[in-house]
C-alpha cells in the first residue's frame, strides 16, 4: 500500500483531491446566469400583455384599470412637474434615516445580547414580543405620543429594522462554532482579538441577512405609514391619487415604490457579493 | 528554531460529571516524551485520546496530576504547543495566507518577521501558488496542510495532531503521512499523533502508545526502531503493526454469551441501517 500501488490506478481515481494541487480554480461560467435571467421575462411579459389586453377592450372600466401607455404618460408628467422627485427624496429620506437609527439600535442590542447572557436575559423576553406587535400596531399609540411628524415615520421605521437586525446579530453571534473559538483560544487571541477576528467575521453573513431585512421592512413600513398619515412621500402619492380618482397615480406611484424597493436591496446584495467573496458559491 | 520540548504527563487523571456522576475518562495515564520524539496514541474510540491531547494543549482544565513542558507546569493554551485538528477548521473568510499567519498574531514579530515566516511555511507544507486562495477552493488535503502550517509557523516545541488525516481518502492520506515525516524531519520538533490508524502510528512514530477505554489508560507501549523512511511492506513493519494490532483484538470475553437472533413475529423485517 505504498506509492507503486498507485500506477496502477486509472487515471480518474489518481487525479483528485489526492495530490490535488493542480485543481483549477472554477472560471466564472457565464451561461447559467443569463439563463437566470432569460426565465425571469415571461412571467411579468404575461401579466402586461394581460393587462393591456384587459384594459385596451375594457374588460375592467377605464377609470379603474388604466391603460399601460396612460400610465406611462402620467408617470412622464409626474416625472416633468416634480411630484415623483420631490415625493420621492422625502421618502428616501425618512427611510434612509429611520433605518440608520434602527439598524444601529439593532446592532448593538443584538451584539449585547449575543455577547452577554445576562444581558440577553434581561432585555429578550421584552424583544420577543415587542417584535411580535406589527410596525403599523403601534401607529395610533405613537401618533397619540409624537404627533403625525417626521418623528412617527421614523420611529416606525426605525422600529421595522431594529427587530430583523438584532435578532440576526444575536443568533449570528451566538452560533459561532466553538471550533473557531478553540482555534483562537490555542493562539492566544485577547478578548477584542476573539470579536474582531473570529466573532465579527463568523456572525457578518447572517449580520448582513439581518441588514437586508431591515431595510426592506423599513421600506414596507414607510410607504404603509405614508398611506396612513403623510402629506407627502411615495404612500401619499399613492393615497392621493386613489382619492382624486386617478389610478393612473395610483400604478405609476406603485411601480416606483417597487422599483426603489428592489434596487436599494439590489444594492446590498451587491455589497454582499463584494464582502463575501470567500463562501463556496456552488456546492 | 525554537528547541524541541520535554513533555512529561505524571499520573494524569481526568473526569467528566455527566448528570451529576463522575465519569473517569482518563485515569492514571504517564508519559515521558523526549526532544524530537514522535509519539503516536493509538486506542479505540472512547478511550480519552482525544481529550489527553486537549489537555495537553490546554483546553481542557480540572485535571488531577501534572503535564509539564521542560519541566514547567503548563497553564492554559501557549503558542509553544501548537496542534492540528481532525477538521482544518481554516477560518473561511480569510485567504491561505491569512489562515497561516493568525497563529503569529501574538507571536510579538514585525510584519516583515512574520510574512517572512508565513511564505516558509506555506512553502514548507508545498502550498507555494496558493497563497491567496479561499478555503472553499481548496481540497481536503490541501486544507490540512494549511492546518499544518499554522500549527507549525511559531515554531512550537510540541507538534500535537488529534487524527489529522482521518477524514481524508486514503491515497490522500499516505501521501500526507510521508510529508508529515519530512516536516517533522525538517523542523525536528516533538510531536504526538492521536489517530485509530495503527498504520500510520507505526509509520510516523518513534513509540507507539496503545489506550485502553473506560476509563483511559495506557495498556502498553511499542517501540518501532526501524530507520527512515520506513517500507510500509517490509516484514519488520508488519511484525511490528500485528504487534500493536494484536492489543485490539480481544479474545472474547467468557463471561459474555453470543447472542442469539430471536425467533419473533417482527424477526423478518429488515431495516437499511
Amino acid at each position: 500500500m505504498s506509492a507503486q500501488a498507485t500506477v496502477d490506478l486509472p487515471l480518474s481515481a489518481r487525479q483528485p483531491a489526492s495530490l490535488g494541487l493542480h485543481r483549477v480554480i472554477r472560471l466564472a461560467n457565464w451561461w447559467p446566469a443569463l439563463r437566470r435571467l432569460l426565465l425571469a421575462w415571461p412571467f411579468p411579459m404575461a401579466i402586461f400583455v394581460l393587462w393591456s389586453l384587459a384594459s385596451h377592450y375594457q374588460w375592467v372600466a377605464p377609470q379603474v384599470l388604466p391603460t399601460p401607455e396612460t400610465v406611462l404618460t402620467t408617470f412622464g408628467d409626474l416625472l416633468r412637474n416634480g411630484d415623483l422627485r420631490s415625493n420621492g427624496v422625502i421618502s428616501f429620506y425618512r427611510v434612509i434615516a429611520g433605518f440608520g437609527i434602527g439598524a444601529g439600535i439593532g446592532l448593538a442590542l443584538g451584539v449585547g445580547m449575543g455577547l452577554s447572557p445576562t444581558f440577553k436575559d434581561y432585555v429578550y423576553p421584552l424583544f420577543k414580543a415587542f417584535a411580535q406587535v406589527p410596525s403599523l400596531g403601534w401607529l395610533p399609540l405613537l401618533m397619540m405620543l409624537v404627533g403625525i411628524d417626521e418623528a412617527l415615520k421614523i420611529i416606525l421605521v426605525a422600529k421595522a429594522a431594529l427587530v430583523p437586525v438584532a435578532l440576526n446579530t444575536f443568533k449570528g453571534i451566538e452560533t459561532v462554532p466553538t471550533r473557531y473559538i478553540d482555534v483562537a483560544k490555542v493562539y492566544g487571541f485577547s478578548k477584542w482579538q476573539l470579536l474582531a477576528k473570529v466573532v465579527f467575521p463568523s456572525a457578518f453573513p447572517m449580520i448582513w441577512n439581518g441588514v437586508r431585512y431591515g431595510l426592506t421592512h423599513s421600506w414596507l413600513a414607510l410607504v404603509a405609514v405614508e398611506l396612513l398619515a403623510s402629506s407627502e412621500g411615495l404612500g401619499f402619492l399613492i393615497v392621493y391619487g386613489r382619492q382624486l380618482y386617478q389610478m393612473d397615480v395610483v400604478m405609476a406611484a406603485v411601480v416606483v415604490v417597487g422599483a426603489v424597493g428592489y434596487v436599494l436591496d439590489k444594492v446590498l446584495a451587491l455589497i454582499e457579493a463584494r464582502l463575501l467573496r470567500w463562501r463556496r458559491e456552488a456546492f | 528554531m525554537a528547541h524541541a520540548g520535554t513533555l512529561e504527563i505524571n499520573n494524569l487523571s481526568k473526569q467528566y460529571q455527566v448528570k451529576g456522576e463522575a465519569l473517569p475518562v482518563l485515569e492514571n495515564i504517564s508519559l515521558s516524551i523526549k526532544p524530537g520524539e514522535f509519539v503516536s496514541i493509538v486506542g479505540s474510540s472512547g478511550c480519552g485520546k482525544s481529550t489527553l491531547l486537549r489537555l495537553v494543549i490546554g483546553l481542557e482544565h480540572d485535571y488531577k496530576g501534572e503535564i509539564l513542558l521542560d519541566g514547567k507546569k503548563i497553564v492554559g493554551t501557549s503558542l509553544d504547543r501548537g496542534i492540528v485538528f481532525q477538521e482544518h477548521r481554516l477560518f473561511p473568510w480569510l485567504t491561505v495566507e491569512q489562515n497561516v499567519g493568525i497563529g503569529l498574531l501574538n507571536a510579538g514579530l514585525s510584519t516583515a518577521q512574520k510574512n517572512k515566516s508565513v511564505q516558509e511555511h506555506i512553502e514548507l507544507v508545498g502550498l507555494k501558488g496558493f497563497e491567496t486562495a479561499y478555503p472553499y477552493q481548496l481540497s481536503g488535503g490541501m486544507s490540512q496542510r494549511v492546518a499544518i502550517a499554522r500549527a507549525l509557523v511559531n515554531r512550537p516545541e510540541v507538534l500535537l495532531l488529534d487524527e489529522p488525516f482521518g477524514a481524508l481518502d486514503a491515497l490522500t492520506r499516505t501521501h500526507l503521512q510521508q510529508e508529515l515525516q519530512r516536516i517533522w524531519e525538517a523542523e525536528g520538533i516533538t510531536a504526538i499523533l492521536v489517530t485509530h490508524d495503527v498504520e500510520e502510528a507505526v509509520y510516523l512514530s518513534d513509540r507507539v502508545v496503545v489506550m485502553q477505554p473506560r476509563p483511559g489508560r495506557i495498556k502498553r507501549i511499542v517501540d518501532v526502531p526501524l530507520a527512515r523512511p520506513r517500507d510500509r511492506g517490509s516484514f519488520a513493519f508488519s511484525q511490528i503493526k500485528d504487534d500493536v494490532l494484536s492489543e485490539f483484538s480481544d479474545t472474547p470475553r467468557g463471561d459474555i454469551a453470543l447472542v442469539q437472533p430471536q425467533e419473533t413475529l417482527g424477526a423478518n423485517w429488515q431495516f437499511a441501517w
